[in-house]
């Protein structure tokens, strides 16, 4: 028999309650590096460096309202700026209104340069954009979205109007890869579309993405156009992307308060729940400890064996918990991965498992210690006394 | 019968207590459980405790087996002072020296017999075979070698008893233990495991002091001594 036996041994003394603690940790791990991920998909989106350069200008009142594309050559002027791309949401659907995928019309002619690493440009050779180009009835599409509908270049893809009372037959040209699955769940289509199709959409557009040289340059030049424009008929809010996209997150809630507080809420809770069977399954045992005292393991050998029962129990808990969430992870990408683009990039990331692995050793030690240490603090004789 | 003063047969002592004290206290009150205790137990001698119930038999027991601390007086056994020794010193002293036998068996429920005659030798740094070897002889020695693989559940109580026995043997300390070792029982099994104590004594030269207050159980012993309201009767039994 070696230490690890002894443990283990100790450990499927009570399987009842062996089961009882490593199945509520499986459930709360699981929960925690849920919601935890769930944050930082939020934040992933908010904090984006491929788009730390970029920027949106759009109505100060708000996104239905238009402003208008003869803005494109103001912006254009400005020394900052390397590129703009005129877009605008429009919110059709294929076959099915809950078969929902991002569609924008958008300038045709700065897309790629706009976007280029969302597009993955490095992929795309300058013929297919050509093909793009050339067809003004074409569309692109992300592969994992054309693989969902089993697309292929050359396909028509009706798209039903939601916001706008048009439904276009797109021609597939391109299809492209992205680095983010999120970004691969998006179609593409000419302005000229929206504009030509849509008489109350003639000269505007919903936002312009800037480009601009530097992220540095940012700041000034986010007040100069907010300024150029105050006082005009339409007025502008320009805007980073992602504080652009944190104004969707928030359309959420809070959700960050409730995720700090629903996982505030399972730790406690787990720590209770862990802290008494321990100090239960410890207290059965006091006679058997009196006797191993006796026998002449020392009370820090004692302490050691009970607390490695009890992080082996809670990493057991945890690390299943942690796998767990990770298999469901790839079903939130399928699912609400479609509803909501931000998820299509849902992951549990090293940074949470490492923490919540962290924290479950934590409550292991914290659960176990605080019984186990009074065992052993115990006078041996009393111990022997003990009805066991 | 004899009467002579503490006179437990010659030798060199493996047991010197000086003055022995224990007190409880409730509150402010002092409860004396053992007072004036002055022994001398000789190597190789066997001991039967005696005394009414709430004597001191135990306290005294522990006291000797340092899973206790004195409140007044100095033992020295086995060639150490306990007072002198720190509480993780005074387990490796334990380890080294001395086994238990209790009147539950406190055998651990979860391991085998094998397992549990092993335990104490997980703490001495004998290797995997060594301490194979080692629970084999002491499991032969209680004449269980049959049993090795049962769990506690599955053995008789004069058979865990016996586990036991191999259990405080396998170490092979100098000084065995035993408080109350037949009290849980029947008149059968005490024979054999009194029987098994008799041998250890005789034929491997262990010293044994045993509580009990069966007066069949203490005549196993060469010498018994008694104890009554926390202090020592001066007269010791010889009976053999
Ligand atoms: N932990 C303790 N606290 C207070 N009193 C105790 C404690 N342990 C033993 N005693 C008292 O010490 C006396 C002797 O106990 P013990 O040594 O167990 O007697 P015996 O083994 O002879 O029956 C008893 O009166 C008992 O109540
Ligand atoms: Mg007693």
């Amino acid at each position: 028999m070696r230490w690890m036996a002894l443990i283990w041994k100790s450990l499927m003394r009570s399987k009842r309650r062996t089961l009882l603690i490593v199945g509520s940790l499986i459930l709360s791990v699981f929960t925690v590096a849920v919601l935890q991920s769930l944050l930082t998909t939020l934040d992933a989106v908010t904090n984006n460096p491929n788009s730390s350069n970029r920027l949106v200008v759009r109505h100060k009142s708000g996104l239905t309202q238009m402003l208008p594309r003869s803005y494109e050559a103001y912006l254009r002027q400005q020394s900052e700026v390397e590129t703009v791309c005129a877009l605008q949401w429009f919110g059709g659907y294929y076959q099915d209104p809950r078969n929902f995928f991002a569609n924008f019309a958008s300038d045709e002619t700065t897309l790629f340069q706009t976007f280029r690493e969302e597009f993955g440009v490095a992929g795309i050779t300058e013929a297919q954009i050509k093909e793009y180009l050339r067809d003004g009835a074409g569309c692109i599409v992300g592969e994992s979205l054309a693989q969902k509908n089993g697309w292929k270049v050359g396909d028509v893809v009706p798209l039903t109007g939601t916001i706008f009372p048009i439904n276009p037959r797109l021609t597939i040209r391109l299809i492209y890869k992205s680095p983010k699955p999120s970004d691969e769940n998006v179609l593409h289509f000419h302005y000229k579309v929206l504009e030509e199709g849509v008489p109350r959409m003639k000269g505007l557009v919903g936002s312009f993405w800037v480009r601009t040289h530097r992220p540095e340059d940012i700041p000034r030049f986010i007040e100069r156009v907010d300024r150029h424009y105050a006082n005009s008929a339409y007025e502008t809010l320009t805007e980073t992307e992602n504080a652009f996209n944190l104004s969707f997150v928030k359309m959420l809630g809070n959700i960050g308060a409730i995720i700090q507080g629903i996982t505030a809420a399972v730790v406690v809770a787990i720590l209770i729940v862990t802290g008494n069977t321990m100090a239960t399954a410890i207290r059965e045992r006091t006679t058997e400890i009196a006797v191993f005292r006796a026998m002449g393991f020392s009370a820090g050998r004692v302490l050691a064996l009970l607390l490695s029962e009890g992080v082996l129990l809670v990493g057991a808990g945890g690390g299943l918990g942690v796998l767990l969430a990770n298999l469901a992870a790839g079903g939130v990408r399928e699912s609400l991965g479609v509803a909501m683009p931000f998820f299509a990039d849902f992951a549990i990331l090293p940074d949470t498992v490492l923490a919540c692995m962290a924290g479950a050793l934590g409550i292991g030690v914290l659960a176990t210690f605080v019984p186990a240490y009074a065992a052993t603090r115990r006078p041996i004789t009393d111990g022997l006394k003990a009805i066991g | 019968m004899n009467a002579d003063r503490f006179d437990l047969g010659g030798g060199e002592p493996i047991i010197t207590l000086r003055d022995v004290a224990k007190s409880y206290w409730r509150e402010a009150l002092e409860i004396p459980v053992l007072q004036g205790i002055d022994l001398e137990i000789p190597r190789g001698a066997y001991i039967a405790l005696m005394g009414p119930s709430g004597s001191g038999k135990t306290t005294l027991l522990n006291l000797v087996a340092g899973i206790d601390r004195p409140t007044g007086g100095s033992l020295e056994v086995c060639g150490h002072e306990l007072n002198a020794l720190d509480d993780d010193q005074l387990a490796a002293w334990r380890n080294a020296h001395v086994g238990f036998i209790f009147q539950n068996y406190n055998l651990v429920p979860v391991l085998n017999a094998f397992e549990n005659v092993e335990l104490p030798l997980l703490l001495t740094g004998a290797g995997r075979g060594e301490r194979r070897d080692r629970v084999e002889e002491a499991l032969a020695l209680v004449n269980l070698t049959d049993r090795m693989w049962n769990y506690p559940r599955q053995l008789s109580g004069g058979q865990e008893q016996r586990v036991a026995i191999a259990r405080a043997i396998v170490t092979d300390p100098d000084l065995l233990v035993a408080d109350e070792p037949t009290g849980a029982l029947d008149a059968k099994n005490a024979e054999e495991v009194l029987a098994l104590m008799a041998r250890l004594n005789s034929e491997y030269q262990k010293t044994i002091v045993m509580v009990t207050h069966d007066p069949k159980a203490a005549h196993h012993a060469r010498h018994q001594i008694h104890l009554e309201k926390g202090v020592l009767d001066k007269a010791v039994e010889v009976n053999r």
